[in-house]
């Protein structure tokens, strides 16, 4: 077990070095730095000083190698932007993206499941037919119309909810938390619906179409015939063999959720990672963009290893190969 | 107390102002699109910057409501007698906002910070060969020629405190990495620092001690940068900022039609142009001409001038509120030429008649480059300009792209015509004859923004006459002659002043100044 976690930590490194390397290809059709650096009035000169100085006159093996030799010894850089070291940067915008996403998958999770169970198991009732119209609508909208959407009823019309920001969030240690108070909590619920839509949809879905298979497999037509509850048949038996590969698909998508909760978080001002980077592409941020990338490849691995670890735990067929 | 310890006690503070709900009516919550970069006044010469900072440091002079230069550290000035040169007299009995007094020593000190190799605002001293203090409230700014606006080129050169920035290690503008500077501020103005969280929140307090009467009644003033449009206006609407700025053209109506808000209108100092590739040998974008650049042609020029229809453009992209500019710098901006207000009318046929005559009678093809998040409505500008000119025969290729990486392309000659809009920082007409219209030349810095190096014999001897003549009539004259000159060139195609457009809440009073700069100090909440 320890091998195999391992193993995957070390994979991951690799995995981070090729986004690297792929995302500071691509930085150089991002733009210039230099112009977005100074003012108008700044002269040729200075400029390519500058540009000297910050080596974007090196070539791009040599900027890359840079890049990953100060990475590897823990120092990530300082933003071009606003001349912050770019680790206290994300690291202070971490907790938003991670709440928001975490509340997000909940909300998915808490809604999908019990609906996709609901619509399986009367799968010709109008309240299933309705359920899945309104599903269909919610994930064929894009996101930001449906936060702009959210907004403008919830925050505009209504006045209910915030339409931009954190609310009141509590410091903990190193970690800014929106969920002990209840503007906190008032804020976040906009941000993570809007995110949470499309996961909650697929999660439906999936257990919908998951359970309607078991429900037909022979050991739950067994476990009926032998008079087996119904009520333990189906949220015991059946909703356990649905979760297998329902976790898979949910878990990977997380990666997703973190990654690419950028336009959720541009349009309620969401000041989390997704935020920073897009800030940075508009001033073409190159230090915060590459370990912005490598931070949410890293995610992205770390997903998938607990997404491994989660399948272990609940499927008991993998745990006697891992035994032996 | 921290910064962290600060930011929490003022997000408590703000939290129970919410609760509240209007109780403490003097907090002012405000948004723009761009948070700045850094709080140290040297460090980037971008306009969030210097529009934020100007509410916490303050300069020698200032520019009042309507942009003219007022006393502000300095309380007045005067040329130097035997030199090239002005004496600055400073004003007493100045505090910082850590108490500490202000003297001729903090703006030496200033002076050398700001024109430092690690700042970006030093090319506002390029004229400057000497600075002396004379005593503790007389400090004199030698220049290599007489240089009559260089109390105006200045007015936002902010001062900060010598012993301030010694002692946290902020002698210098932070370039590569942050400094002390960066995150705090210790100024002489009207506003100070309570908390910032870059990105995300930034709260001023009044400087109690500030030396000037305080004609705002705001307590506390809290700033959100705010990217996305639609945000920002969802975000005045619901009624959880008093006041935005810049909000889009097509959401005036929105707010016009609430009751409670306001939309606040101007024009900006902005002006809005085409520009040629002068120098270019042969067009790159062309399917048809390929050989030769047309656009060397100044007849050519004239035509694509004559194509234009800026009232439609003002009709149909900007609801009427653009102005359309003739020179390189709107009406009422100093060195304005008033001799030379006529732009060249919108006239196809005559368009026509000019591409004839240059020998293009089926006009040609080249390539028009745009940006599309620069300026207001930009690429639906260079859409319309695009259909306008093949309506004469010239057949525009359009292309648009972000700005972030226009400027390169330009710098690299990668265009036939291309947008450009223009804002004078020094609110004189000098300022586009040295940026625009001067030949390219990096060694004395000038024309680095022609980027199709627009060059004139006349124009290049004209503008240091210009720069030291002290006479205004006679300074004036040699402005309308080089306006004149790059008129009858057409070295650019001025089209008009971009618009300003603030939205606020009705019980809320302000002043939009021109240079899209927002200063508290002339807020009242009511």
């Amino acid at each position: 077990m320890v091998y195999f976690i391992l193993k995957r930590l070390i994979q991951s490194v690799f995995v981070m070095l090729a986004v690297a390397f792929l995302a500071f290809s691509l930085f150089r059709f991002v733009g210039d730095p230099i112009t977005q650096m100074t003012g108008v009035e700044t002269s040729v000169a200075d400029q390519e000083r500058l540009r000297e100085d910050l080596g974007l006159n090196d070539p791009f093996i040599l900027q890359f190698g840079r890049f990953t030799g100060d990475m590897l010894q823990g120092d990530f850089g300082f933003s071009y932007r606003t001349r912050q070291p770019v680790a206290e940067m994300i690291a202070t915008r971490i907790p938003a993206t991670i709440e928001l996403g975490v509340v997000a998958l909940l909300i998915s999770l808490l809604v999908g499941v019990p609906a996709g169970v609901f619509t399986a198991l009367r799968p010709r009732g109008i309240a299933t037919q309705a359920i899945l119209m309104t599903t269909l609508v919610g994930v064929s909208i894009p996101t930001f119309v449906i936060g702009i959407m959210l907004i403008f009823i919830f925050g505009v019309q209504l006045g209910w909810l915030p339409t931009f920001g954190r609310g009141g969030t509590v410091q903990i240690g190193n970690w800014e938390s929106s969920l002990f108070t209840i503007e906190g909590w008032r804020a976040l619920l906009l941000p993570a619906i809007t995110l949470g839509v499309y996961q909650l949809t697929l999660t439906m879905r999936l257990v919908r179409a998951e359970m309607m298979e078991v429900m037909r497999s022979d050991y739950i037509r067994f476990a009926m015939a032998r008079g087996v509850p119904m009520r333990k048949l189906h949220y015991k038996h059946a909703l356990a063999n649905t979760m297998v590969p329902v976790i898979t698909i949910i878990g990977l998508q997380f990666g997703g959720v973190i990654a690419f909760s950028i336009v959720t978080e541009s349009v309620f001002q969401w000041p989390g990672m997704g935020l920073l980077f897009l800030e940075s592409i508009r001033f073409v941020d190159i230090p915060v963009m590459g370990v912005y990338l490598v931070v949410i490849a890293f995610f992205f691995v770390l997903v998938n290893l607990i997404v491994d670890l989660l399948y272990v735990a609940i499927d008991p067929r993998l745990r006697v190969k891992d035994v032996s | 107390m921290t910064y962290r310890n600060l930011r929490r006690s003022a997000l408590l503070g703000s939290a129970l102002t919410f609760c509240a709900m209007g109780a403490t009516a003097e907090t002012l919550r405000w948004a723009s699109t761009t948070d700045p970069q850094t709080m140290d006044p040297h460090a980037v010469n971008s306009a969030p910057v210097l529009s934020f900072l100007n509410n916490i440091y303050e300069g020698l002079v200032r520019r009042g409501q309507d942009m003219s230069i007022e006393p502000s550290l300095a309380t007045s000035w005067e040329p130097l007698s035997d030199e090239n040169g002005w004496r600055f007299t400073l004003r007493q009995d100045v505090t910082f906002q850590d108490g500490a007094a202000f003297t001729a020593e903090d703006v030496m000190f200033s002076y050398q910070r700001a024109s430092d190799e690690a700042a970006d605002v030093r090319s506002w001293f390029a004229p400057v060969s000497e600075v002396r203090v004379v005593d503790d409230y007389t400090i004199d700014f030698v220049t290599t020629a007489p240089n009559p606006l260089f109390p105006d080129s200045i007015a936002n050169f902010m001062i900060l405190d010598k012993d301030w920035a010694e002692s946290n290690d902020a002698a210098l503008p932070a370039r590569d990495a942050e400094n002390y500077a960066t995150m705090n501020v210790n100024g002489t103005g009207p506003f100070t620092l309570s908390s910032r969280d870059p990105g995300v929140r930034t709260t001023l307090v009044p400087h109690e001690a500030w030396w000037d009467d305080a004609s705002h009644n705001v307590t506390e003033a809290v700033f959100t940068p705010i990217g996305n449009a639609a945000t920002g206006l969802a975000a005045l609407l619901s009624g959880e900022i008093d006041f935005i700025q810049p909000i889009p053209l097509q959401d005036v109506s929105q707010v016009e039609g609430r009751d409670g808000f306001k939309v606040l209108e101007g024009e900006e100092t902005r002006v809005i142009m085409f520009g040629f590739g002068h120098e270019h040998e042969a067009l790159l974008y062309s399917s048809d001409v390929t050989d030769t650049n047309p656009f060397t042609d100044p007849l050519v020029r004239r035509a694509a001038a004559h194509a234009i229809d800026i009232a439609s453009i003002n009709r149909v992209l900007f609801r009427g509120k653009i102005e359309a500019a003739n020179q390189l710098v709107p009406a009422g901006i100093s060195g304005y030429s008033e001799t030379n207000q006529n732009r060249p009318a919108y006239d196809p046929d005559l368009a026509k008649e000019l591409l004839a005559e240059a020998g293009y009678p089926d006009g040609f093809s080249f390539g028009l480059k745009c940006t599309n998040d620069r300026y207001i409505n930009d690429e639906a500008l260079c859409r319309a300009a695009a259909s306008m000119f093949a309506a004469v025969g010239l057949n525009a290729e359009l292309t648009t792209g972000p700005v972030r990486d226009y400027w390169t392309q330009l710098r690299e000659d990668d265009f036939d015509m291309y947008l450009l809009g223009w804002s004078p920082g020094t609110f004189d007409m000098e300022h586009p004859i040295r940026f625009l219209l001067h030949s390219q030349d990096d060694e004395k810095k000038l024309g680095s923004w022609n980027f199709g190096n627009y060059s004139n014999a006349r124009v290049d001897e004209l503008l240091p006459q210009i720069q030291q003549e002290i006479d205004p009539t006679a300074r004036q004259s040699m402005i309308d002659e080089a306006v004149a000159i790059t008129q009858e060139d057409v070295a650019y195609i001025p089209l008009y002043t971009q618009p300003l457009i603030w939205a606020a809440k009705d019980n809320i009073d302000l002043t939009q100044r021109a240079d899209n700069f927002f200063m508290l100090r002339w807020v009242t909440v009511n």
